[in-house]
């Protein structure tokens, strides 16, 4: 009941982004050994969107 | 590097910093939802205006995270030293102790918001002070956005001598001031020169903020003498060893602060009952929840440990050279913009000596200290398992902001957008250039969260800057590193140190907007001081 409690809190949602931001940083080291532009592209993609989270939820769902 | 330093190729470098800014002091948005909104447009503009490529945003990025990591591998080692000290209730020992101890209610302020925080700056530096600072401010009755905002001043002086003077090793390595020669020493009186002013500034504005003229007029006494032991002491200090220039003076002043404290003037006890930051509602609650059994001393064992630890391995050579052998980074590639702006590849980027970090001693400190207070019974069954799971909740949240604004500088530094600001001043400002010296060296603090980086980044351009305008660069560097000390107090990723561990998260632009009207003053008086200096 507390685990599922914090996921739904903001810190829980801020959280996940971080595992997300974490997972791009993977793909991206992982881009860099294999060479591959299109990974380290997705990567980084991918941390600009967890990262935009946050402000999303704050000040355009929220505000809704 | 072919990057045209237009005005506006340089607009487009300084958006993101004003952006960022503007959303944090204008609209009080917090810096994880600022930091965002900053990093997207250094990227948009590295890309459409520097002619970065995806490949290059990837690669500082990953360079933003690791760097990131290892800065948040402190904050949560900081916060889990807190919450263990919070589970036992020892912050409410201090605060009884402290009280005891010094019963002028502004001395206890400027000790546990000022002198503590000097001594931690002094071994740990990376925002530590800042974390630990604000919790024990709260449980002195301090409100917590001003427990936030004393320490951030509190530790900013230490920040070039401090951490054993690695942002002043950082300075002398990029600008190539050779260890002990004239130019070293010369710079090192300016640093410390410049630093013994924001030093007094810091005890009169925590006067200030705590009553007004009344306060400055009872806490003068004491601010004077803090700041000859801890300025003038790092003034002597850095024309001998630069190392121990700001440590020493701040564990003198620690002891002379309690001294003080049993002087005629400062015994009995006194207080502003309408102080603008203390929180009256909340004072004396959980008096009685303090642990009967458990002493000052008792109280500190973390602390004490952590002061221990930090010195020996960090003063004794062979034990550092022995566990500063183990240490790993990750490797980059060569990157270049469109401009010709390259990145240099590198075998191991900002390579973490685990053993030696900040981060181990708070560790092992924090474990130390729960078995301790554990044996004693002053956790309680369950409270080791809270530890953690409120360490980790704690960090979670500044955790992005610190990683957004690392990226972000990652990417205004990799894309050339740093450069190109630098430049820009320069060019258009000639000789009265001097007088925004100083703000360089903020605006690398404020963009990396650390005076040491900046000096890094900038202390190379600040040396051929001077030299350019034919210019004393001993007293440029100077207010390079002062302003970049300085800087340490208005830099987001410290803010949200504060924010997380007194609690208040989100309201990093309210910190931010009091303490740019302490910093910007005292900055621009830097630089007028060097102006005025260099035109005789």
């Amino acid at each position: 009941m507390e685990n599922k409690g914090f996921w739904g809190t903001k810190a829980g949602h801020l959280t996940l982004a971080f595992l997300v931001i974490m997972a791009a940083f993977v793909l991206i080291m992982a881009g860099l050994a294999a060479g591959s532009d299109v990974l380290c592209a997705a990567g980084f993609l991918i941390i600009v969107a967890a990262m935009l989270y946050s402000p999303v939820e704050v000040y355009i769902l929220k505000k809704k | 590097m072919n990057i045209p330093v237009t005005p506006f190729m340089w607009i487009m470098a300084f958006l993101p910093i004003i952006v960022l800014l503007v959303l944090m002091i204008k609209f009080n948005w917090g810096a994880t939802e600022a930091a965002a909104v900053g990093l997207v447009i250094t990227a948009v503009t590295g890309v459409a205006f520097y002619k970065a490529d995806l490949k290059l945003l990837a690669v500082e990025s990953a360079k933003g995270i690791w760097s990131a990591l290892i800065i948040l591998i402190i904050v949560w080692t900081a916060i889990l030293m807190y919450q263990v000290g919070d589970e036992a209730r020892a912050f409410l020992v201090i605060r009884n102790g402290m009280r005891k101890l010094l019963p002028n209610e502004l001395l206890l302020v400027i000790a546990m918001g000022w002198i503590f925080e000097s001594f931690l700056q002094g071994i740990t530096g990376f925002g530590v002070p800042v974390a630990v600072g604000a919790p024990l401010l709260i449980g002195i009755g301090v409100s917590p956005l001003w427990a936030v905002i004393i320490p951030l001043f509190g530790q900013a002086w230490g920040n070039t001598f401090g951490t054993l003077a690695a942002a002043w090793d950082s300075l002398a390595m990029s600008a190539g001031l050779a260890v002990g020669s004239d130019a070293y020493l010369r710079t090192a009186f300016w640093t410390a020169l410049f630093l013994l002013l924001w030093n007094a500034v810091t005890g009169l504005a925590i006067c200030w903020f705590y009553g007004k003229g009344k306060a400055l007029k009872k806490g003068l006494p004491a601010v004077l003498v803090m700041t000859v032991i801890q300025g003038g002491g790092e003034l002597l200090l850095s024309q001998v060893n630069t190392t121990l220039s700001c440590f020493l003076p701040s564990c003198i002043s620690l002891v002379v602060i309690l001294l003080m404290g049993r002087m005629k003037m400062y015994k009995e006890e006194w207080s502003i009952s309408d102080s603008a930051i203390m929180d009256r509602s909340a004072k004396g609650a959980g008096v009685d929840e303090a642990p009967s059994d458990m002493t000052l001393v008792q109280a500190f064992v973390p602390y004490f440990l952590l002061s221990a630890l930090t010195l020996i391995v960090l003063l004794v050579k062979p034990i550092n050279a022995f566990l500063g052998q183990f240490s790993f980074g990750l490797a980059f590639p060569e990157t270049q913009t469109g401009y010709g702006y390259v990145n240099a590849a590198s075998d191991c980027f900002s390579p973490l000596a685990l053993f030696t970090h900040a981060s181990m001693f708070l560790f092992i400190s924090s474990i130390v200290g729960l078995i301790y207070y554990r044996k004693h019974r002053w956790i309680k069954d369950g409270g080791v398992k809270r530890v953690f799971v409120k360490s980790v909740s704690m960090t979670m949240p500044s955790g992005i902001a610190v990683i957004g604004l690392v990226i972000m500088s990652k990417l205004m530094s990799g894309t050339g957008q740093t450069v190109v600001l630098a430049n820009g001043i320069a060019t258009v400002l000639g000789k009265a250039y001097v007088v925004l010296a100083p703000f360089v060296g903020l605006l690398g603090t404020f963009m990396t969260g650390s005076n040491m980086s900046s000096n890094i980044l900038f202390g190379d351009f600040q040396m051929t800057t001077a030299n350019l305008l034919n210019v004393d660069a001993a007293a440029v560097l100077g207010a390079q590193s002062a302003g970049g000390a300085i800087g340490s107090a208005v830099s987001p990723s410290k803010i949200i140190l504060g924010t997380t561990t007194a609690n208040i998260l989100g309201r990093e632009g309210e910190v931010l907007k009091k303490i740019l009207s302490i910093t910007v003053p005292a900055t621009i008086v830097i630089g007028v001081i060097v102006f005025v200096m260099l035109a005789l």
